[in-house]
């Protein structure tokens, strides 16, 4: 059926050339038959027309041709002629059925566009474009004629208003310079535009054509010079070629970038990238493979009636280029920016150009950079999870560098600000250090296995797994919340480590204990046992004799129960010393906090601990002094009556000297007791419990490392051992030395009483005077002895004496009211606040503001 | 190396009051009757060797003399159940067991005839120690063993042991009940003449104050001596747990006292303690912050010394020096806010010729003796007010004396015979002395105070004549 259906159909075309070509008066001359090769050709030429697969525009309803005609015909105010269409129509559509037309909306379209053609035919110059152009070029009238004449011949009136005539005439003025204009048109394009609408396909692949050819000196495609085409053609192709330009920037970048992979400045970020813009770039391959194909196939739209054959235009391809020329341009720009960036510092780059208002370009871009992110995304999942630095071509935003375990904390890993997509904020970029970080601390310096434990639960909490994936760019929650997620686990486990296992705050109490002096009983005794020891220069003293006494000191106090771990780290450490010290100058003790906890306890840490024990050490050391002088003036160590014998004026003498060195005593065991109150309670106590506080809500290490180190500092400062107070400390050490000075002058005048008293009591015979003469000249700095001859003498070597050692005390005692006032005077100008809780203490009963009303 | 302190309890007070010390230091350290230490006291922190020796690894003996002349109140502790706590060689009671029938002078006596016996036992103590820091007496200054036996063991320590500190918890008799003693006027005198010129540091607990405070802030309408004595060994035991759980600061007696006792002469302190209870009753719970510890323990009612003193000599009376030693959980930002109210409020009145302070020193407390407050406070304190007591002894003696009342009986010993009473006017003038020397406190000029002349040297035998007698103000 259907190849008796075909061969219908070639019949019947056949025979329509036949016809059409039979009523052409010029083929007229030469009789046609169906084997002529002039009929071959046209006849392959309609059927080629007829086998076109271009569809007409319409959708295939009938109705609606129908009615569009209909209302056309009523429009033109053809009314009759609408209505009797309109009944016809229902006939041809109600017929149905055997020997009836199938395809009625096409014979209806058809008959519809002839008819209008005939119209417009009249305002076209080339009639040969009615019908069938190159059939009948001349025959238009004729062929339209028959053609419609004998399917529809209820339409004559449509064509026969003589509009083709028009056209026909040779003295149609428009006609003749459209002539003109087209001959011009040709002369001007040498070059058909298919031909550069080639070459600018291969421009926009990065190769030469014919006439559009590279330039570099003008850095660009352009059109040989010698091709003469309109400007606006030139334009044009200047315009499509930037296409080219972009594509052979981005390909150079990419080609360079493999080719040097893998050198250290494209690394994985950059590998990525270029992978990224292949793709995009296949896509673009894609989009010209078609469009060039389609520029060898000239082919003609049935609707089309202009002149130009080719489908593929200049225009056209602006069209089609506007939207790869858009992402081309992009990633241009990208290539630009990133060209000498690498790493995260490419990857912010890139989502810079990625905040854009077009949806189109925010699209493209998001697409680009989840490629281009996926590794940096990789990095920061295992750095996070796994404490792993897979970053060998430097472009994590997290640099390592190898210290020594007990910097590892500090020094062992930055931020590499440059390395940081601004998509990462900076806070969160910390927590992912740290956490990576904390990690690492746990695996070299607190040697712990359990931490992986805690990332696996920190990686099924947020969802993701501890493989590969899971995490990109535009996913910052998830990233957040890995991060988050392994950060509490992972920060909580190291402080649980640090806490437990290596009992952190054991250790800061013990070093609050021993070297800032806390462990009252155990100060007292190495004090007493060391202190004849330092009081030798300090090169005679052998640090192995006083780690001896140290672990002496231990046993005798309640220290001995502390854990033997914590004794063993505290050692004697004598500081370097110059020729005049003693021993009192540079002896010290060090706490040795080992890994790894001697990342809190930082050499520089330790080094400030050891400034405050020396402070303390020598307050102590002035209160020990200060308590042994009121011991040998202790209220029981004088009797009475010893001095009856004493002459009444030297007995007041007496009197008066024991009570100035009495009352100045008291002055200054006051400045030095409430000193080391202000010392216990308002510095170390209130640092401690402030320090506790902040042990028990730390997150993590760094919260932990800095409560420390404002424990410290708030020690340091308070203590006077800042910067700001540096003035203050030294008139407090000239305090101090004058209060030791004190100390011996004391000494001596109780030793001479005493000495005075064991006189009177046994109302000496004379042959024991030169016995305890001796005694007293060798022991007293005094010349001579107390007893020479008789009461007399002994009354005047006493006065003497007294009056020698009050003039000593009232010296002592006036150089030391001017250094007190002095240290008080400067205690309300100090910044900070705290050393008024010193002077709250030193003057609570206003004696000194009292004294000196204008300070 | 612990700061050893021997503990000689003397006479019937004394060892009254020094058992109860020991039961509760016994509480407190976790160490049982037996003088076994508790299995739940066994981690440190506390010091137990400074009033305990170790007999062996979990038996812990007082450093502790107990020294009676009749034999009742020591059988009584031997026969009680802390009888195994003590070294019974530590333990003397005179042969005769008459005692001293509350005679000073014969309980003085008696002791130059133990001298030796006693001396060998406290030789053989302070030899058990490494470093001895000194001997705690308790007894009472009206009695006779306690006074007269307590006045030459004071004179002898002051001897043998001049470098050692003697500090003593001195009973002083109560005044406001009429006493079966009736020479105690005599007795308090002579003994207060030792505790003046022997001994380092008196800590004043005056019976008269501690009924009181019985009767008004405990509310027993009859307090029984037990009941006073645990009053006592409250606060003996709080003034000593510095010593006891060493901190930063006053981990010795020696330290303890010389911030208190600027003058040596004047070494009496007074003390205060609250919260508050005793032995079962422990009921009544108060807010006890730091301030308020603090605040209460300058208030008169809660000082273990009754005030004599009239109200404008009241208004004059003066703190030469305080220490609060607070037990609990503190935190130490309080105490000086603490501080602060208080000096706002002007609660307290120092002296003013030099500087002082309130001295605060935080303790921990005893984990095994469960209180119902969170923080106690013991004051210890030498307050210029306390010279009215001795007045009042004065006042006393000078009334029996005039009398010349039961001089008898202490002109058969020795130091009296002959009539010889310069011992009593000595004792008056050196008492008269004291209480002006605390008078003298008073005013901001005490640094010249005794001294008319001081320039004025070497002007021959001419007696220039001062305010006091110069010899009695040394």
């Amino acid at each position: 059926m259907e190849e008796e259906d075909q061969q219908k159909v070639a019949d019947l075309i056949k025979e329509l050339v036949l016809r059409l070509l039979s009523q052409n008066p010029i083929s007229g001359s030469q009789p046609l038959t169906s084997n002529s090769p002039a009929f071959q050709k046209y006849l392959r030429y309609a059927v080629r027309i007829l086998s076109a697969r271009l569809r007409s525009s319409i959708a295939p309803d009938s109705a609606a041709i129908a009615e569009s005609i209909k209302r056309r015909l009523a429009n033109q105010g053809k009314s009759s002629q609408a209505l009797t269409f309109s009944e016809l129509y229902t006939k041809f559509a109600s017929k149905t059925g055997p020997g009836s037309v199938d395809n009625k909306w096409a014979v209806l379209h058809l008959l519809d566009i002839i008819s209008e053609d005939r119209k417009n035919a009249s305002t076209q110059l080339d009639s040969s474009s009615v019908l069938l152009p190159n059939l009948a070029f001349n025959d238009a009238e004729l062929g339209n004629d028959s053609w419609v004449s004998r399917r529809k011949g209820g339409k004559e009136k449509g064509w026969s208003n003589g509009v083709l005539l028009v056209s026909k005439d040779p003295e149609n003025l428009r006609d003749i310079a459209f002539r003109e204009f087209v001959n011009l048109v040709k002369e001007e394009n040498e070059v058909k535009e298919e031909v550069l609408v080639r070459d600018v396909l291969y421009a926009c692949q990065g190769i030469d054509g014919n006439y559009v050819k590279f330039d570099a000196s003008s850095d660009g495609y352009v059109l040989l010079d010698s091709i003469k085409v309109p400007r606006a053609t030139g334009l044009m192709v200047r315009k499509l070629c930037e296409l080219g330009w972009l594509f052979r920037k981005v390909k150079g970048h990419i080609s360079e970038s493999m080719d040097r992979f893998p050198a250290e400045d494209v690394g994985t970020v950059g590998q990525a990238f270029c992978a990224a813009l292949q793709d995009e770039l296949s896509d673009y391959y894609k989009l010209l493979a078609v469009l060039e194909a389609q520029s060898l196939n000239p082919i003609p739209l049935v609707s089309d009636s202009a002149s130009s054959g080719n489908y593929l235009s200049l225009r056209r391809l602006s069209v089609w280029f506007a939207e790869p020329m858009v992402k081309m341009r992009l990633m241009a720009v990208l290539v630009d920016k990133c060209k000498v960036l690498k790493g995260g510092a490419m990857a912010g780059a890139i989502h810079l150009h990625a905040q854009h208002g077009d949806p189109m370009v925010q699209e493209f871009m998001k697409r680009l950079l989840r490629r281009v992110c996926s590794p940096l995304f990789e990095m920061v999942r295992s750095w996070v999870l796994e404490g792993e630095l897979e970053d060998i071509f430097a472009e994590f935003f997290i640099v390592g560098q190898p210290v020594k375990a007990e910097s590892l904390w500090r020094e062992g890993y930055m931020l590499h600000a440059g390395m940081l997509p601004s998509f990462i904020s900076q806070s969160l970029a910390q927590r992912i250090l740290r956490t990576g970080k904390s990690i690492n601390f746990l695996r070299v310096c607190c040697d712990d296995r359990f931490w992986a434990e805690a990332a696996t639960q920190a990686a099924a909490a947020a969802g993701t797994s501890t493989r590969r994936g899971g995490l990109g760019y535009g996913k910052t929650d998830a990233l957040e919340s890995l991060v988050d997620e392994a950060a509490k686990r992972i920060d909580k486990h190291l402080l649980d480590v640090i806490y437990n296992r290596y009992k952190f705050k054991e250790h800061c109490l013990a070093i609050k204990r021993y070297l800032l002096l806390g462990q009252g009983d155990f100060v007292q005794y190495l004090m007493d046992i060391v202190g004849p020891e330092l009081s030798e220069p300090a090169n005679t003293i052998s640090s192995f004799q006083l780690a001896g006494l140290l672990e002496t000191a231990i046993r005798a106090s309640n220290a001995q129960y502390d854990d033997p771990d914590i004794l063993d780290r505290l050692r004697v450490q004598m500081m370097p010393h110059g020729s005049g010290d003693r021993g009192w100058d540079v002896f010290s003790l060090e706490y040795d906090a080992r890994v790894p906890l001697d990342t809190v306890f930082t050499e520089s840490v330790m080094a400030k601990y050891l400034r405050i024990f020396n402070f303390l050490w020598k307050l102590r050391r002035v209160e020990h002094a200060l308590i042994g002088a009121w011991k040998t003036m202790k209220p029981n160590c004088i009797t009475s009556h010893s001095f009856n014998k004493l002459q009444h004026a030297v007995k007041l003498q007496l009197l008066s000297t024991l009570r100035r060195c009495q009352v100045l005593w008291d002055e200054m065991n006051h400045f030095v007791s409430n000193l080391q109150y202000y010392i216990m309670f308002e510095v170390l106590e209130v640092s401690w419990s402030t320090l506790s506080n902040e042990m028990e809500v730390a997150k993590d290490l760094d919260d932990l490392l800095a409560a420390h180190e404002k424990y410290l500092n708030s020690i340091v400062e308070k203590s006077l051992l800042g910067e700001r107070s540096q003035s203050l400390y030294k008139s407090l050490f000239v305090l101090f030395d004058l209060i030791l000075r004190f100390r011996s002058h004391a000494d001596r005048l109780y030793e001479g009483i005493h000495e005075l008293q064991a006189r009177t009591e046994t109302s000496l015979p004379s042959q024991d005077k030169s016995k305890s003469r001796k005694q007293v000249s060798d022991r007293s700095s005094e010349p001579g002895s107390w007893i020479s001859d008789g009461r007399k003498a002994l009354t005047q070597r006493t006065s003497e004496f007294l009056r020698n050692m009050g003039q000593d005390l009232d010296a002592i005692s006036k150089e030391y009211s001017l250094l007190l006032e002095n240290f008080i005077s400067q205690l309300p100008v100090q910044q900070h606040v705290d050393l008024k809780f010193l002077l709250f203490r030193l003057d609570f009963t206003e004696f000194y503001s009292r004294m000196h009303p204008s300070s | 190396m612990p700061r050893e302190i021997i503990t000689l309890q003397v006479g019937q007070c004394g060892n009254q009051i020094g058992m109860e010390f020991w039961k509760q230091l016994c509480l407190e350290h976790g160490i049982s009757k037996d003088g076994i230490l508790e299995d739940f006291a066994t981690q440190g922190g506390d010091r137990k060797d400074v009033f305990f020796y170790q007999a062996d690894d979990q038996h812990y003996i007082p450093r502790a003399l107990l020294i009676d002349l009749e034999p009742r109140v020591i059988n009584g502790i031997q026969n009680s159940e802390y009888r195994n706590l003590y070294n019974h060689e530590n333990i003397f009671v005179s042969d005769h067991g008459g005692g001293a029938g509350n005679n000073w002078a014969s309980g003085y006596h008696q002791g130059k005839g133990v001298e030796e016996d006693i001396m060998d036992m406290i030789d053989r103590e302070a030899d058990g120690s490494d470093s001895l820091e000194g001997f705690v007496l308790c007894h009472s200054i009206a009695g006779g063993t306690g006074s007269g036996m307590g006045s030459y063991l004071l004179e002898t320590l002051n001897d043998r042991y001049s470098k050692k500190l003697v500090q003593t918890y001195s009973v002083f008799p109560n005044q406001m009940e009429t006493s079966d003693v009736v020479v105690q006027p005599y007795n308090s005198l002579l003994t207060l003449k030792r505790l003046t010129l022997n001994a380092d540091c008196v800590v004043v607990l005056d019976n008269t104050a501690l009924n009181r405070i019985a009767v008004e802030r405990l509310h027993l309408s009859n307090p029984t001596f037990a009941q006073t004595n645990s009053l006592v060994s409250t606060v003996m035991s709080a003034s000593t747990t510095t010593l006891r759980y060493p901190g930063y600061m006053n981990n010795d007696l020696v330290g303890l006292l010389a911030s208190l006792i600027p003058t040596p002469r004047c070494h009496f302190l007074m003390t205060g303690y609250t919260p508050l209870t005793v032995e079962r009753q422990a009921n009544v719970i108060r807010k006890t912050t730091v301030l308020d510890v603090m605040r209460r323990l300058l208030q008169t009612k809660n000082i273990m010394v009754s005030s004599y003193a009239r109200t404008k000599e009241a208004s004059q009376a003066k703190y030469i020096s305080i220490l609060n030693i607070i037990q609990g959980e503190v935190d130490p930002t309080q105490v000086h806010e603490s501080l602060q109210r208080i000096r706002e409020r002007k609660l307290v009145n120092f002296i003013e010729w030099g500087p002082a302070s309130i001295q605060v020193a935080l303790s921990r407390k005893s984990p095994y003796v469960q209180t119902a407050h969170r923080v106690s406070g013991l004051m210890l304190a030498s307050h210029t007010s306390i010279r009215h007591l001795f007045s009042k002894c004065l006042s006393q003696y000078e009334k029996l004396r005039k009398k010349q009342a039961f001089l008898d009986n202490y002109r058969k010993f020795p130091m009296f015979a002959d009539n010889d009473l310069s011992e009593f006017d000595e004792s008056r003038d050196i008492i008269e002395s004291l209480v002006d020397e605390y008078k003298a406190c008073e005013s901001p000029d005490y640094i010249k105070w005794g001294m008319e002349d001081p320039d004025h040297v070497l002007t021959g035998e001419g007696n220039a004549s001062g305010t006091v007698d110069p010899k009695l103000a040394v």
